[in-house]
């Protein structure tokens, strides 16, 4: 899609120049460089050229509080992530982080390898090789291996998972096959190896006979929801979020939760929150869980802010201050306890407060259901 | 670190036989030849990986 087609496509020429959008973005609080309507404004006045050689392409968190805001409903981090193909295709990239590590674990996976990632699961509880319930376990073993050392033990998670549906009398099919869900390398700018890696997913899911597919991690379940569908047409599967099931688990008595986490706060995670618009059901939860010790930070909802980062890339001084904003204004509520809902939300947080004197722990909701099981 | 790298290897399947880091000085000569020699002999042995042949 070239910009004149973004354009049309996401209808940019009702943008009223309030700037809203600027106003709202966390980046452009930091960097005042970015704007992005600045970039709506380029695009209309036929800046192409200029704007997609603009390193600052890559500096939107896509985190799209802009879009919650805009009057004109503008639809920013699409409109961005289609001005990110195009600046692909014309050769520019991001920074990527972590030394692109986590693009070329990406990229090799639609390179006829056989992946051996699942041993963890057998060990966690019963898993199947087919049946009714596929739980989509996504980057997890590789975030596990890399980030061991922020201390982040990102496959307890997904072990807490299989532990809480095989309490429901659900044995998941986990598998070897399953691809990375192509998230990134969508909101990198590289959509052909999106479309590589879904086309696998949706074969290794449906080879194994599921109807329904239950997911942890937000991004996966998000580009599942949405971007799925949007390229591949009806999926004919259902697609669950973990937090949705636990709920429906409390509500039919299936699963008994003790309170007494003490004080906890939480953080929207921008795919599971603005984007998929699950607000309630992990605060109500939380409530269940933390006995009247839930705590609301000051951005809360569709006003949280984004973790700092996306799309392992062009992680800055800039993520760090956001990071650092945002760790404050939990232990600001009085938690001893910031709650996350997203593996990646978990990573870059905790990167940032291991550098920080801040007594604050931080953990995922799902690993605090587990631990407050009967 | 190439230990790390070995683990996300076997994660993707692919051989982390393949991966090997040796640290040689400039005065080491014939210790790097050796290890290149061995190291590309033991290529040889495990041959093509899984890799390069497209989904």
């Amino acid at each position: 899609m070239n910009i004149e087609e973004a354009v049309k496509t996401y209808q940019t020429y009702y943008c009223l120049d309030c700037g809203v959008c600027t106003g709202s973005c966390p980046v452009s609080r930091i960097l005042p460089s970015f704007s992005p309507r600045l970039i709506v404004e380029k695009a209309l006045l036929d800046l192409g050229d200029e704007l997609l050689k603009d390193p600052e392409l890559w500096s939107c968190l896509t985190c799209s509080r802009c879009f919650e805001r805009c009057p004109a409903k503008i639809n920013f981090p699409e409109f961005m992530r289609c001005l990110r193909e195009e600046a692909t295709r014309r050769g520019t990239k991001p920074v990527y982080s972590h030394h692109g590590m986590l693009q070329t674990i990406m990229e090799l996976q639609t390179r006829g390898i056989h992946q051996k990632k699942t041993e963890w699961a057998k060990e966690a509880g019963k898993v199947a090789a087919s049946g009714d319930t596929f739980f989509f376990v996504g980057c997890m073993p590789y975030f596990d291996v890399i980030f061991r050392d922020l201390g982040v033990d990102s496959l307890t998670v997904s072990r807490n998972v299989i532990k809480i549906l095989n309490a429901a009398g659900i044995e998941p099919v986990v598998s070897d096959e399953e691809a990375c869900c192509g998230h990134d390398m969508l909101w990198n700018g590289k959509p052909e190896i999106f479309k590589k890696l879904a086309e696998k997913n949706l074969d290794v899911i449906r080879q194994a006979g599921a109807k329904r597919v239950i997911f942890n991690c937000p991004e996966g379940y998000y580009t599942f929801r949405h971007h799925y569908p949007e390229f591949f047409g009806e999926l004919g599967l259902e697609i669950i979020h973990f937090y949705d099931f636990v709920q429906d688990m409390i509500k039919q008595g299936a699963l008994q939760l003790s309170n007494g986490t003490g004080a906890v706060t939480y953080h929207d995670p921008c795919r599971l929150g603005r984007m998929a618009k699950i607000y309630e059901g992990p605060r109500h939860i939380l409530q269940t869980l933390a006995d009247g010790h839930f705590h609301e930070m000051e951005r809360n909802r569709e006003n949280a802010v984004c973790c700092g980062t996306s799309g392992w890339a062009n992680c800055s001084s800039g993520s760090k201050q956001i990071q650092v904003e945002r760790l404050k204004e939990a232990k600001h509520t009085g938690a001893q306890t910031l709650v996350t809902a997203c593996p990646k939300c978990t990573i870059h947080l905790s990167c940032a407060l291991n550098n920080m004197d801040m007594d604050l722990q931080i953990k995922d909701l799902t690993t605090l259901i587990a631990e407050s099981m009967d | 670190m190439v230990s790390m790298t070995r683990e996300l290897l076997s994660l993707m399947g692919i051989d982390n036989e393949r991966l090997a880091l040796e640290w040689v000085s400039s005065a080491e000569g014939a210790r790097f030849a050796e290890i290149v020699t061995s190291f590309t002999n033991k290529i040889k042995q495990l041959g093509k990986s899984s890799l390069g042949v497209a989904a």
